[in-house]
């Protein structure tokens, strides 16, 4: 009931101005809109130093934004959208890498890190324990229980 | 003629370099004092004459004394004097000279403060620093003396700085982000040290300790400033790109702040002594790597120094030669190493361990994400992008495992923990932090998983440090009051409650902005008006600008919640005509729960203009967390065990006879 | 001996990367591949820019060799270029315009095509005309579909209308020696 209030409140003083101003690109779908927005962010603006093309004010960033509002417009995919971008703009023109055999290792190598350390500690555990010499041991527990 | 003595002073700053490189070193290989003493007043000579350097240069900016190339690059006549300063390290040279400036400083900082240490160690941890400041200073005078003169023929007025430069945020963000870059240097040169001499017990680990968290929190500001300078200067209401230029600075970051921790275990503890020493090396790497990538442009960046493939190899040199050289060394003594102390699977040696694994996955999809584009493309496969999806994909899943652990370390005993006794504990912080995410999330309109996610993390962190407190506070038997046993908790205590907290409050920032941040690109005449997030913006028109080395137009915004005025907002667009270049000057409303900014864009035919206009929720939550766990570090290094007397007293210890490793009588 | 190679790992990563990062000194990171070259063009339907109605398609450039040059006059590079195409245009290459303007907003665009026209006219008056003819490209899709990021880029086509060459930066003596000429002349071969 609250929020009804709230929002009764706000539409009143909105209204209140002389008129709303618009959307440079609109969109009757908000899910529509949202896509939008992730795919401006997501695709690279081609001559730019390193920027999307929601970010970058070059003319071509411009005309890709402009393709995208159209082909959502048209009903496009994300899918689609991203592909005829690839097709003219090559795999740069996305700032999610494909997944080719070559970069396969950017998800690869991290997890076998994580594990690869896993495994090296539960390991060097058990070889601790093992070798462990009961008298050294006592000696340093001695003094650690100082800490 | 002053230039040409700043150019004076640098050779013989390199040639002081080059003593300290040989002179302490040979002295602690030979045990001759006298050549072992030499390292101080030749640290101190370097960092004397370094500056002398600086000092003329700076000079000839506030005098715009345009015969100097670097000035006319980089300076003009109508820059005000503050920005003259600052102008300084606008560009290549002169950064490099702030760059070889702060590395002097970090030299003469360890001479100075190092009394208590024996004074072979000394004598290598300086010499060390030398042979890496000899490459510098090579550099600086062969491939980009900053005090090369246009003569005979030299322009009657500069370049002009380059305006992203000109900026409060400019003003102080390099110099910390070098404080950190370079701050790594003393944490490897004590790592090399201890390599050289042999001598890897866990002394040098607690030596490096505080030079180490000195060196995080000035990156962890470094990097903090310059994301706050990207917000409000580059107009498009980011914080973070994963541009090569960020991750260059973050790498380092994600390697010392595993270093810290590993540190503490070692010095502690006596373990994991391998681990740490190759962490001290890499975390200068990184540094290294970083100036590298930055400087010799082999990434596209928007970070643009003018590039020169000549500088690109000199640094490629050094870093081959130090890096190169380190973990060769590395490699043939980090097999002696070892491991004296026990520890169960379950305690807090292998919750750090877990950390550090963590962290440095994170280093390396960093790394990877950087680097792959250009390996790809030199294998001939073609060129291929790796931003923002990747690496957000990539950090969410690290951070529920390294948040979880974050929760647990402190929690835990060393040695080792019995599981069962943690568990109501932990059952309680998760059930609070969920019932509070949840919360939280429901006063926004819709919900978001990730949103639930990054709060659930959050609170856990805060939750689990209030209950570390509260176990040391009911760990104190004494008859005290609770202000009092709060009290009695040591300031690294209280460093280590500041940092976590520090990446809480930054992590709320990143959830919320991230998934409640409001935008709208729209085109607005004078007397429009928007509602974005419950607030309206009122446009009311477009004034001239005129400021001393620039025009152009400032846009007006009113901003009202239910009616009340809030806010005027002034959204620069900025004209420098030196440079020929337009700057944003975004209109910022700061708040604690919301910041509320407005972009001013082009110009439209019918004299309408295009807005972008953003309402960004607990966005200033990411740089304060940033800034509490800066102040946390500080609170690290304030700790009494660090300070000269103990350290003495123990020297005298040992220097009567008697052998005692230090770690055990401290903690 | 295994031991040791665990601790030798880092400096072997280390080598690694520095021969990568060693020859990515020596080349351009702006550089890119085109993903069209060896493709047909792709299909358009496109007025002149001075008959605006005359219509062209990909037949235009059926069995001859041309150089497409995408340009427009507010690009300073391009004129630059010009009186080198020019050159080569009266050495007998054929060499055909795609004209773009830089209004950003074409469709609220403030420029009529007379006003174009005049400019356009002007410029090539100025600094010669190597255009056998100028397509217009007016709401510079063509120039997208192509993959064209900024002015001047030209696409060498062969005879059966496939791109075979695509160019960034402006055409000079040394452009042609060395990258575009060769490969026309074996185009004219063919």
């Amino acid at each position: 009931m609250k929020r009804f209030l709230i929002c009764v409140a706000l539409i009143l003083a909105a209204s209140s101005f002389t008129h709303a101003s618009e959307e440079k690109y609109q969109f009757e779908d908000p899910a529509k809109r949202e896509l939008f927005l992730e795919l401006t962010q997501e695709l690279r603006c081609p001559m730019c130093q390193n920027q999307n093309i929601a970010d970058s004010d070059a003319m071509i960033a411009n005309d890709l934004r402009r393709k995208v509002y159209q082909l959502l417009k048209q009903g496009k995919s994300r899918e689609e959208v991203v592909v005829y971008m690839k097709s003219r703009y090559g795999d740069f023109v996305s700032y999610k890498p494909p997944v080719t055999p070559a970069t396969l290792w950017l998800w690869l190598l991290p997890v076998i890190f994580v594990l690869g350390a896993v495994v090296f500690i539960v390991q060097s555990r058990k070889k601790a324990a093992v070798k462990a010499d009961p008298e050294a041991l006592a000696k340093a527990e001695v003094l650690l229980e100082k800490d | 003629m002053l230039a040409e003595l700043g150019n004076f002073a640098l050779v013989i700053a390199l040639m002081m370099s080059m003593l300290l490189a040989i002179y302490p070193m040979w002295g602690a290989y030979k045990n001759h004092a006298q050549m072992m003493a030499l390292a101080k007043p030749l640290a101190i000579g370097l960092f004397v004459f370094t500056l002398f350097a600086y000092i003329v240069l700076t000079r000839a900016f506030i005098e715009n004394d345009f015969s100097l190339a670097y000035v006319a690059h980089h300076s003009n006549s109508l820059l005000p004097w503050y920005y003259r300063v600052t102008a300084v390290w606008g560009g290549h040279e002169g950064s490099f000279l702030l760059w070889v400036l702060i590395f002097s400083l970090w030299t003469v900082a360890v001479a100075l403060f190092s009394r208590a240490i024996p004074i072979q160690m000394v004598a290598r941890v300086l010499a060390v620093l030398g042979l890496v400041a000899m490459g510098f200073y090579l550099f600086i005078l062969l491939a980009s003396n900053p005090f090369d003169r246009l003569l005979p023929f030299y322009p009657v007025d500069g370049r002009d700085l380059n305006p992203l430069l000109q900026d409060f945020g400019m003003i102080i963000h390099p110099p910390m982000l070098y404080m950190g870059y370079v701050g790594f240097s003393v944490a490897f040169a004590f790592a090399i040290a201890a390599l050289i001499s042999g001598k890897l017990d866990s002394t040098w680990a607690r030596w490096s300790r505080p030079w180490t968290i000195a060196a995080w929190c000035f990156l962890t500001v470094g990097i903090a400033l310059g994301s706050w300078w990207a917000y409000y200067e580059l107009g498009w209401g980011g914080w973070w790109f994963w541009d090569p230029s960020e991750n260059a600075a973050f790498m380092p970051w994600l390697v010392g702040t595993a270093l810290m921790h590993s540190l503490a275990v070692t010095e502690k503890r006596k373990v994991f002594k391998s681990w740490t020493v190759l962490l001290a090396i890499s975390a200068f790497s990184m540094s290294l790597l970083g100036t590298f990538l930055i400087r010799s442009g082999i990434l596209v960046s928007v970070h643009a120094f003018a590039t020169d493939p000549t500088r690109g190899l000199f640094i490629l040199g050094i870093l081959a030669v130090t890096v190169g050289g380190s973990l060769l060394l590395y490699a043939l003594r980090a097999p002696q190493l070892k491991s004296t102390g026990r520890y169960e699977l379950f305690s807090r040696e292998v919750l750090l361990i877990g950390n550090n694994v963590l962290l440095t996955a994170a280093t390396i999809v960093v790394f990877l994400g950087t680097l792959l584009p250009l390996v790809h493309k030199e294998l001939g496969l073609g060129s291929i992008s790796i931003g923002a999806p990747f690496f957000n994909q990539m950090f969410v899943f690290l951070i529920v495992p390294f948040v979880f652990l974050m929760g647990l370390g402190p929690l835990s005993r060393w040695k080792r923990q019995s599981p069962t006794a943690l568990v109501r504990q932990l059952l309680i912080a998760f059930g609070i932090s969920l019932s509070a995410a949840v919360l939280v999330i429901f006063s926004y309109d819709q919900a978001a998983y990730m949103a639930a996610l990054g709060m659930t993390l959050s609170f856990w962190i805060l939750l689990t440090t209030l209950q570390e407190v509260m176990q040391r506070i009911e760990g104190n038997k004494g008859e005290l009051s609770v202000v009092a046993k709060l009290r009695a908790l040591t300031p690294s205590h209280w460093g280590m409650v500041l940092g976590h907290v520090g990446f809480a409050v930054t992590l709320i920032g990143i959830t919320l902005v991230s998934n409640y941040e409001q935008e709208s690109d729209v085109r607005m005449s004078t007397g429009d008006s928007i509602n974005i997030g419950g607030y309206d913006f009122v446009f009311n028109g477009v004034e001239e600008l005129k400021g001393p080395n620039y025009g152009g137009h400032v846009g007006l915004v009113d901003v009202f919640e239910d009616g009340d005025f809030v806010s005027a907002l002034a959204a620069e667009k900025r004209f420098y005509p030196v440079q020929r270049t337009t700057m944003t000057e975004a209109g910022i409303d700061s708040g604690l729960t919301r910041d509320l900014f407005v972009a001013l864009g082009e110009r439209l035919d019918n004299g309408d203009w295009a807005l972008r206009i953003y309402v960004k929720p607990f966005v200033n939550w990411i740089w304060a967390g940033a800034f509490i766990m800066g102040i946390g570090g500080i609170f690290s290094i304030a700790d009494r065990r660090y300070r000269m007397a103990k350290v003495a007293k123990f020297k005298s210890l040992t220097s009567n006879g008697k052998t005692i490793e230090p770690a055990t009588e401290a903690n | 001996m295994k031991k040791v190679l665990i601790f030798l790992l880092p400096l072997g990563f280390f080598v690694l990367v520095a021969l990568f990062l060693f020859q990515g000194l020596f080349s351009d990171p702006r550089a890119r591949d085109s993903s069209l070259v060896n493709k047909p063009l792709p299909d358009f339907n496109l007025p002149d820019l001075m008959q605006p109605q005359v219509e062209y398609t990909p037949e235009v450039f059926k069995g001859q060799v041309s150089l497409l040059n995408v340009w427009g006059v507010w690009c300073i590079t391009c004129a630059i270029e010009l009186p080198y195409l020019t050159e080569l245009s009266d050495n007998g290459v054929r060499i055909v315009g795609l004209y773009y303007d830089q209004d950003t907003d074409p469709d609220f665009g403030t420029k009529t095509v007379g006003t174009i026209q005049q400019e356009v006219n002007a410029k090539l008056g100025q600094l010669g005309n190597p255009y056998a003819f100028n397509i217009f490209d007016t709401y510079r899709d063509y120039s997208l579909d192509l993959g064209v990021t900024g002015a001047p880029e030209t696409f060498l086509i062969d005879k059966k209308g496939v791109i075979r060459m695509h160019h960034i930066g402006d055409v000079n003596p040394r452009v042609w020696k060395n990258k575009i000429g060769p490969v026309y002349q074996r185009l004219m071969s063919e």
